[in-house]
This record gives C-alpha cells, structure tokens and sequence, in this order.
C-alpha cells in the first residue's frame, strides 16, 4: 500500500482545531471578564470587553473561511468532514457567546445588576459560564458523554432564568406605581430581564456546541434536532 | 468494524453463527453494521458469496451485495481491489477471459445469470456496458446507435428487408432520436447524423456509447471510469446524465474518483486491496461516517 499522508491538508485540520480552541477560551475570557464587571461594578474592564469584541469577530470571519477553504480545496469525508463542518458551527455559536457578553458588559455600565435582592446573577452566570466551559473542554477533547451531560444540566440554567425572571415580575407589581424613582426601577427591571436572557441564551449556545461536537465525534444528530 | 477487523480483533472465526475464541468460550458473532444493509427499493441484481480467480490470483472474495433498481451504485476503491472485476461479472464479460473462475451466484431479477443455459447474449442485452475510453465503431452516429437493435433483429433496415417490404425506416429514425435524446446528445448531432461518430469530441462519443447502450433497451447499465478520460465539463455532462438514467435503469458505476461516487450515487459499495468488499452502503452514510476505520483511511486519503 502506498502511504499519501496529505501532510498539508492535516496540518490545516490540526491548524483549524487549534484556531477554534484558541477563539473558544478568548470567548470564554470575555463572558468571565463580563461577569466580573458585573458583579464589581468594573466599567473599566466592562470597556475591555466591547472593546475586544471586534477581535473575536475578525478572528471568527478568518476561522469560517478556514472552513470554507477546506472544503473547497480538500473535500474533507468522513470524520474530516463531520470535524469541519461541526467546527464552522461551533465558530457561530463560539462569535455569538462573544455578542451577549459584550451585551452583559453594556448592562455592567447601566447599572447595578443586585438591584432585586432575590435575584442572584452572579449564580446563574456561573452556570451558563461553566456550560460554556465544559462544552469547550467536550470540544476539544471529543468527549460524548460531556456533550450529553450539558445538554441535561442546561435545563436547571432554565428553571434558574425562569425564577429569576419571575423574582423580577413580581418585584415590579409589589412596587408602588407612585414611587418617586419607577423610572429607576423600570430601567432596572429591564435591565436585569435582559441580563437573565442573555445568560439563559449563553447556555442554548453551549448546547449547541455540545450537539455540534457529539455529531462530530460519533455522527450522532441526536442533540441538534 | 469491517469484516476484516472483526477477523483481527475475534480470532478463530468458526462460522457464520458463532465464534470460538482462543479461551474456548463461544461468543456470539458481532458482524459490522453495514453488512445488514438493506439499500431501498427493489433488488435488481442479488449477488452472493461471489468468489474471481484469475488463475492463482484471488481478484474476489466472497462478495455479497444486492443492488437496488433504478438508482446509481457506485464501487470505490484502488486498482487492483476488484472492482471492475465486479463490475464484470454482473453480465458475465468475464467469462471472455479464459484464466477466469468465478464461483457464486449473481442473480438478476432472481435469476441466476450464471446457471448453465443462460443465453449470453440476451444477458449483455438486459445489462449493458459503457466502458472508461469511448469506442464507437468507425461508422455513422446513426450507424453506432442503430448496430445493436439491427442485430438483435429488432428492428429490420437491410436490402433483403427492403425487397421484402419489411424495412422499417421510421422505427428506426425514432429508436435513434430516443436514444441520442435519452443519452443527452440529439440537440448536439441531430443535423449530422450520418457524419462519421469518430468525428465527435471525447464527451460526446461517450455519451454516443451511452445511447448506443440504450439503443437496445436494457435493463441494467454497467459503466467502468466512464468519465476519466473526459475533461470536467464533459463529466458533468455525464453525471447529469447518470443521474437522469437512473430513473428508468440500474446504473452500477466504477469510478476512481470518490468525489464523483458521493456526486452521483446513492449507495456506495468500497471494495480495498484483496478484493475485498469492506463496507457497502448509503453514499451519505460511507462519505460522512463509515464503519469501518480502513474505509474512513482510504477515502479520507490516508493511504491510496
């Protein structure tokens, strides 16, 4: 049998899956930094944040033609094809958990995001940042069974929006409609209802991910549709 | 898991029931996914256990696949894997080699095409053949697609019929219009019909084969590399055109390209070194997640 290794179009796949790492935990950075300026009022790190945004899009437009090249030029099969096509995915999901921390640090500039006392953001942003975690490590190293496990942990993030939202809800109608600050407080009830979907969407994107990466690894579609 | 890795990982294969490993134990048989495939549709050609030998050399080892009708299979694999040698015991072409022995059965329409007394002749009528260089004969366009239906005698157009009151000049006309229109190559010769075929390009001599195939009315076509001497825009041509085939015949399809398998096909059978036939299935299934490691390596160009 004559061996044709195809040194070239390996080293691309190897490139392809190092570049998507790297994206991966510059994104992970940001929704941890986001969090973090949430949680200590930091507007100078929530800057950093929107600042950075453009980079972890430019490297997302620069990785999708990666994709795009490699299917065009080495019509990658089989496991290849299955690791292309689920990375190119996974790259939307990765520049989307980019989008909503951005947005997490434009609520740490609004205001505060302890302003209804039952409301924990902070918890429920260590759930979806842990998600967003577990599914990069899923990604990287190929792991199922994790993939699976995210997909199952993401309904307590849900329950946890859900209350949250519905804590929110209820702090609105206990207030008495002639406070003198119910701008104030519609802001903040805004804000904070924003805040809880934004994570809530963070965790369908880790999800996503996981299902992204489970099709890759066994061929499975079970998580995606 | 091919066969073959099954055979390496679970010594002492006795039968096709159980294994007797080395420790003694039976353990039951866990045989590769794929082998239960069933492609959709109904089965054309049934072949079994089909063994070549070309004297000492083993081309083919006990193949078994069933080919659906009306659809597009392809065999894959590298030279010398015996897939063109498959390809040629579906209408038995390789008995014109004499060194050939072919056990097995391969059944058309649930007959076996090589118990005694099967009519060759009728047999290569129901199953054509399109192979990798295009070979007219040195006459006519009208002449190349004509030549099988005149000597099958289906339809009479020579001096003796003329005489007679026999000769069926219209049928004719209309059988080759048909076919060059089926085949995708009317628009291109209709006004030169009687110009001589080795006249035509590459891709349009192929497709000439290809109504000269159909001029006689099979039922399976058979095609070896039909596009590897052809530039692309040729080839597309005559993808397009085995696509559109396969809607009314069995169109079974050696190729050396894979691209071309997973363009054209709906089941994909990979045939690797030994002449063995490791996994056969959907193409969508074989191009994106095979069973088997050794059919992953070889399409992904691990070794070739």
């Amino acid at each position: 049998m004559i061996v044709v290794p195809r040194e070239e179009y390996r080293e691309s796949l190897d490139e392809l899956r190092a570049d998507v790492e790297s994206m991966a935990k510059s994104v992970l950075g940001q929704l941890l930094r986001a969090l973090e300026a949430l949680e200590s009022d930091d507007h100078e790190m929530a800057h950093e944040v929107i600042e950075s945004d453009d980079r972890i899009n430019q490297q997302y437009l620069e990785l999708e033609g990666n994709c795009v090249d490699l299917i065009a030029l080495q019509q990658p099969v089989a496991s290849d094809l299955r690791f292309v096509a689920a990375s190119f995915k996974i790259l939307t999901d990765l520049e989307r958990i980019g989008d909503l921390a951005t947005n997490l640090a434009r609520y740490a500039l609004a205001g505060s995001s302890e302003v209804i006392s039952e409301v924990r953001i902070q918890n429920i942003g260590e759930t979806a940042s842990s998600q967003v975690r577990e599914a990069i490590d899923a990604y990287v190293d190929a792991d199922s069974e994790a993939c699976r496990a995210i997909d199952e942990r993401d309904d307590e993030l849900d329950a946890s929006c859900q209350n949250a939202s519905e804590a929110v809800v209820r702090e609105l109608i206990a207030s008495e409609s002639d406070r003198w600050d119910i701008e104030q407080l519609l802001d903040d009830v805004s804000r904070i209802l924003l805040t809880i979907r934004d994570l809530e969407r963070i965790g369908d994107h880790a999800v996503n991910i996981a299902a992204r990466t489970l099709y890759m690894n066994d061929g499975e579609p079970e998580l995606i549709y | 898991m091919s066969q073959t890795d099954t055979a390496e990982t679970t010594p002492n294969r006795t039968d096709s029931q159980g294994i007797s490993t080395t420790t003694g134990e039976t353990v039951e048989e866990t045989r590769p996914e794929w082998t239960s495939y069933e492609a959709g549709g109904e089965t054309k050609l049934a072949v079994d256990d089909l063994d070549v030998h070309y004297g000492d050399d083993h081309a083919l080892k006990g193949v078994s696949m069933d080919i659906p009708e009306q659809s597009v299979t392809a065999l894959i694999g590298p030279s010398g894997c015996g897939k063109s040698t498959f390809l040629r015991c579906l209408n038995r072409m390789n008995d014109r080699i004499r060194a050939a022995n072919v056990d097995g059965t391969a059944e058309l329409d649930g007959e076996n095409i090589y118990q005694d007394g099967v009519d060759l002749v009728e047999l290569r009528k129901r199953v054509g053949m399109v192979f990798q260089s295009p070979n007219p004969f040195p006459k006519s366009i009208r002449e190349n697609v004509s030549y099988g239906p005149r000597k099958h005698g289906d339809i009479e157009t020579g001096l003796l019929a003329k005489l007679t009151g026999r000769a069926e000049p219209d049928r004719e006309e209309a059988l080759v219009e048909r076919s060059l229109e089926r085949a995708a190559l009317w628009e291109e010769v209709n006004d030169r019909l009687d110009d001589n075929a080795l006249g035509l390009s590459g891709g349009q001599q192929q497709r000439l084969c290809i109504a000269r195939c159909l001029a006689v009315d099979p039922e399976v076509i058979l095609m070896d590399e039909p596009a590897s001497a052809l530039d692309p825009i040729a080839t597309s041509k005559i993808e397009d055109l085995i696509e559109d085939l396969a809607q009314d015949y069995t169109v079974v399809v050696v190729t050396h390209s894979m691209q071309q398998a997973a363009r054209v096909s709906d089941q994909t059978a990979v045939f690797l070194t030994g002449g063995e036939l490791v996994e056969y299935d959907d193409t969508e299934k074989i191009f994106e997640n095979p069973e088997s490691q050794r059919v992953e390596d070889y399409i992904s160009g691990k070794f070739g």
